[in-house]
């Protein structure tokens, strides 16, 4: 990413406890005119001037990468991995990278070597559903001396979306519609026999993981288990009884979560949005976007 | 987060830098404060060391406060008083304590530096002596280490990286100090505080000599004050006899000086370019400038040798030709001074004569008589001095440093009995008896002799080189010098104490005081190498640093020519060039340290943008070998060098050893590109 323009330096709070040792210290040396306390003043002062360069020095050619964002639904963590790359020919120290704005969230690195990069992942809560900006990432640094801190902002227009956080009743609605097309060859749905493996779909429940697995290194699948066919589920967002639109939102999700994993073809009915059932990955997260978005017309800043 | 788990415990490596500078700043609080003090701030650091892997910390608001109160109540014990800088420094030092125990955040870190820096500014009101300056520059150093180590966090190395980084900063920093304190402006507050003096009267000589006043001083290395010659390549020959002050006052075998002496009167001055010089004799011509850093004694006197005649200001030149402050000497002060050894014949007053013959009625029927024995056998004042030294030479008098106590007055006993003692006790009986022969009398006490350094060419003087002499008025030359100690103890005048009581003890005429490996270790050539060094060093560091202050500074401005233009153009000229600097070091670091990669990236970016003037921009998300392919299509006559231009790029940028291809060379295609396009 590239760097704003305008760089940014302004004291940090102990500046102002230096400003007093300074002060303190010129006073004396004047009153009592003495050489010695002056040589002390001016090496402080000295040192301190002389930080600042090496304060600016630390940040010069840092640069950071912002990787895909994982969406996450509300309650969850939002996790932004960012990968912090030191271009220059020093090792460089006490760097520290925070999303601007009202989280306070910050990460530090106490060091990366000259030509290398960090990787570290910025995690806050998701609180709101929606389509939501990355917004400002910023590099700051106090090193050497940790009275003037340094600050280098990199904007970003990547976006992440949080999916309204899933709730309600597991049961998936009992109003099948006439499934002509779409039809699945195999339909695997709770039940007792195990009919294979499949990637584990985030948010969905942890009972059916396969740890075993897991523990042998391998990422994160949910069994599954075979059942009697069924036919596709229509998922309709007025048929609900619930007054409140979030509330509407949250069982949706909770039953798209669930018709993914039984592998069981799900269509959306959303005011204004219609998707057609079928299953899958894209189609999953396609239906949780449409559920994100629904009637959030901006697009919030993180 | 990791921030707030760093804030939870200070890493042990600052804390270990912190505490080493910390034990810095302890010397000079050792010799001046309460021993309680500094004890226990080694112990609290010691606790502090076992308390944070434990995460133990002084928590409780109540604690604190209780804690504080003791240390406020014991301080307020120790001294009698909270005002005055002991106490002042012994509550910061305390406070100190108290925060080291309770201190566990970043910030608080930070504040612990904060607050050695100021106990490095305490022990500079403590002591401004080399070696303390030398503990407290080098606490302030390791203060910035332990700052430094401290931000650089889990990064590897704690020790010599932290340590190279902060000698590079002081490096940098160095020509800013010299600038900053060769001109940045010493303005005077209006609102000064005086220290209550911290060794006031208690090194040096009184105003009264009585026995045993001297012999007292003899042990002590303190340092009464240097002396050098401008002007002059080598020492004065002769012996040197530093005077300090007249006492006229007989109250017995007591001598005391006036207390507000009387200035010299113009007709008993001595010859010289102020005074009056006798025909024949040019004192001016033997006149030795001394240039004298004076340590501080509380009293009036300032020391010059014998005579001074042209004296610095703010003195005066008292009744006894000595130099007397006006101000009491509680600082130290560097003053020039002309002296001449010509002793000039001035008349003596009346009231000069009655002064110096002025007896108290106590004296021993004996004594008087003694005295009177040597008026009878000559006839002028010559021969009685000659008599008075004769006694004192054949009649078994010792010359000791310790020759034991005296009862109050007891000249008898001295004269007839015992017949031991050190120069006071010679001095003074030999200018009482004097004053009984008739002839007018006084003692003086300075110093005599003194260390020369060869290296740093001046004369050190310590305060067990104080001595006392006598002179006598003789009207065929005036006040003249007599030394009865040089009699008792022959060679004593032509050397410092010290050598003169090493060269007795080795030739078995005294018992030694110390050890004799030690003295012969102290005495050896390489210790003294060592010792005149570092005398040197202490004399430098005295003189040049300590005595740079508003005067010189203003000599050195005029000489360069700023002095008329006022503070403020100083403190613009050192903005400017402080600024200066920095964008200097910036620029050289910005150098040293800006990748290769991204000179070929500027390079890249600059063949993109010369291509973008031709027509063809590139996408950001293009890569270099797509964008080659899609340039070469729009710009056929430029194919070739398009494609030239990105196939090195991306040989330089990507593979492993860019081998033959070098970085300048794809620079100047990089320039021809658009060049050969016109």
């Amino acid at each position: 990413m590239k760097a704003r323009k305008v760089p940014l330096v302004y004291p940090t709070p102990s500046f102002a406890g230096l400003l007093f040792v300074l002060a303190a210290m010129w006073y004396a040396a004047s009153s009592q005119n003495s050489a010695a306390v002056y040589l002390l003043l001016f090496a402080l002062t000295a040192a301190f001037l002389v930080s600042i360069p090496h304060t600016l020095i630390n940040l010069a050619g840092v640069t950071i990468t912002l990787e895909s964002v994982q969406s996450a639904f509300v309650g969850q963590e939002v996790s932004l991995p960012v990968e912090v790359t030191n271009g220059s020919r020093a090792t460089r120290h006490g760097i520290n990278l925070a999303l601007s704005g009202s989280s306070r969230e910050s990460e530090r690195i106490d060091y990366i070597p000259a030509g290398n990069a960090s990787r570290v992942t910025l995690r806050f809560p998701a609180r709101q559903r929606g389509e939501h900006k990355v917004g400002t990432l910023c590099l700051t640094s106090v090193y050497p001396l940790g009275f003037i801190r340094f600050l280098k902002k990199f904007a970003s227009s990547q976006t992440y979306i949080i999916y309204p956080k899933p709730a309600g009743d597991p049961q998936l609605p009992s109003n099948p519609a006439p499934t002509l097309h779409n039809r699945p060859q195999t339909e695997i749905r709770d039940g007792d026999d195990f009919a294979g493996a499949r990637a584990y779909v985030p948010g969905e429940s942890q009972r059916h993981i396969d740890w075993k697995a897991v523990a042998r290194g391998q990422p994160l699948m949910t069994k599954q288990f075979a059942a009697e066919a069924e036919g596709a589920v229509h998922l309709d967002f007025s048929a609900l009884r619930f007054a409140n639109v979030e509330e509407r939102l949250s069982q949706l999700v909770l039953w798209v979560i669930e018709a993914e994993r039984a592998r069981r073809p799900y269509g959306l009915r959303l005011p204004g949005t219609v998707i057609s059932p079928a299953v899958g990955q894209s189609h999953f997260h396609q239906c949780l976007r449409a559920l994100s978005l629904f009637q959030v017309g901006t697009v919030r800043r993180a | 987060m990791s921030k707030s788990k760093r804030d939870r415990s200070i890493p042990r490596w600052p804390l270990l830098w912190l505490a080493a500078a910390l034990l810095f700043t302890l010397p000079p609080m050792f010799g001046s404060l309460a021993t309680w003090v500094p004890c226990l701030f080694l112990l609290t650091l010691a606790l502090k060391f076992w308390m944070e892997p434990k995460g133990y910390r002084l928590r409780f608001a109540a604690l604190k406060l209780i804690l504080a109160a003791l240390a406020l109540a014991a301080i307020f014990v120790s001294y009698g008083s909270l005002n005055g800088i002991e106490s002042g420094v012994s509550l910061l030092v305390v406070l100190m304590s108290l925060k080291v125990l309770e201190a566990h955040t970043a910030r608080e870190f930070q504040v612990m530096v904060m607050m050695g820096w100021v106990l490095c500014l305490c022990g500079f009101f403590l002591s401004q002596d080399f070696g303390i300056a030398l503990c407290l520059l080098t606490a302030f150093a390791l203060l910035l280490v332990a700052l430094i180590q401290f931000h650089r966090g889990s990064s590897p190395g704690a020790f010599w990286p932290p340590l190279g980084t902060t000698c590079k900063l002081l490096a940098q920093a160095a020509p800013l100090v010299i600038l900053l304190f060769l001109l940045f402006p010493r303005i005077n507050t209006s609102f000064r505080f005086e220290f209550r003096a911290i060794r006031s009267a208690s090194s040096g000589f009184s105003d009264r000599l009585s026995p045993g006043s001297i012999a007292a001083l003899a042990n002590s290395s303190d340092i009464a004050f240097r002396a050098e010659f401008p002007g002059s390549k080598t020492r004065p020959p002769g012996p040197m006899y530093w005077r300090g002050v007249v006492m006229w006052h007989c109250e017995g075998w007591e001598w005391r000086a006036p207390y507000t002496p009387a200035p010299v009167s113009q007709s008993s001055k001595l010859g010289g370019p102020g005074g009056r010089a006798l025909p024949g004799q040019s004192p001016s011509g033997k006149a030795i400038r001394q240039r004298i850093t004076i340590a501080p004694h509380g009293a009036h006197w300032m020391f010059a040798l014998d005579r001074p005649f042209e004296i610095p200001p703010g003195a005066m030149l008292a009744r006894g030709n000595y130099v007397w402050s006006v101000q009491p000497i509680r600082k130290a002060r560097r003053y020039e001074v002309i002296s001449s050894p010509e002793v000039g014949v001035n008349e003596l007053t009346p009231h000069e004569r009655q002064l110096a013959l002025e007896l108290p009625a106590s004296i021993s029927p004996a004594v008087r008589e003694l005295a009177q024995s040597w008026v009878a056998q000559g006839s002028n004042p010559r021969a009685t001095v000659n008599n008075a030294l004769q006694f004192f030479r054949t009649h078994g008098f010792r010359y000791s440093l310790s020759p034991g106590e005296y009862k109050k007055n007891d000249l008898d006993q001295f004269l007839f009995h015992r017949r031991t003692g050190f120069c006071e006790h010679y001095a003074a009986s030999f200018a009482t008896l004097m004053r009984l022969a008739g002839v007018p009398a006084r003692v003086v006490v300075g110093y005599l002799g003194g260390e020369y350094n060869d290296l740093g060419r001046f004369f050190l003087v310590r305060q067990a080189d104080t001595h006392a002499w006598c002179e006598v008025w003789l009207p065929d030359s005036g006040w003249t010098r007599v030394d009865p100690t040089g009699v008792v103890a022959p060679g004593r005048a032509s050397l410092d104490l010290n050598s003169f009581l090493e060269r007795r003890i080795a030739s078995g005429q005294m018992e030694s005081r110390r050890n004799a490996f030690v003295t012969q270790l102290a005495r050896s050539a390489i210790f003294t190498n060592i010792r005149l060094g570092w005398e040197t060093l202490n004399y430098e560091w005295d003189t040049r640093l300590l005595g740079f202050d508003a005067d010189v500074q203003e000599v050195l401005l005029e000489s360069i020519g700023t002095a008329s233009r006022g503070p403020l153009f100083l403190i613009t000229e050192i903005l400017v060039v402080v600024s200066a600097l920095l964008v200097i070091y910036f620029g050289w670091m910005q150098l040293r340290t800006r990748s290769r990669v991204d000179r070929l990236k500027a390079l890249y970016e600059r063949f993109c943008r010369k291509a973008a003037r031709l027509g063809v921009r590139r996408d950001p998300w293009e890569g270099p070998s797509d964008f080659s392919m899609r340039a070469a299509q729009l710009l056929p006559n430029e194919s070739e060098r398009i494609r030239q231009i990105s196939n090195a790029y991306i040989a330089l940028r990507y593979a492993p050893e860019p081998g033959s291809i070098i970085l300048d060379s794809f620079a100047k295609e990089v320039s021809a590109f658009e060049a050969h396009h016109r």
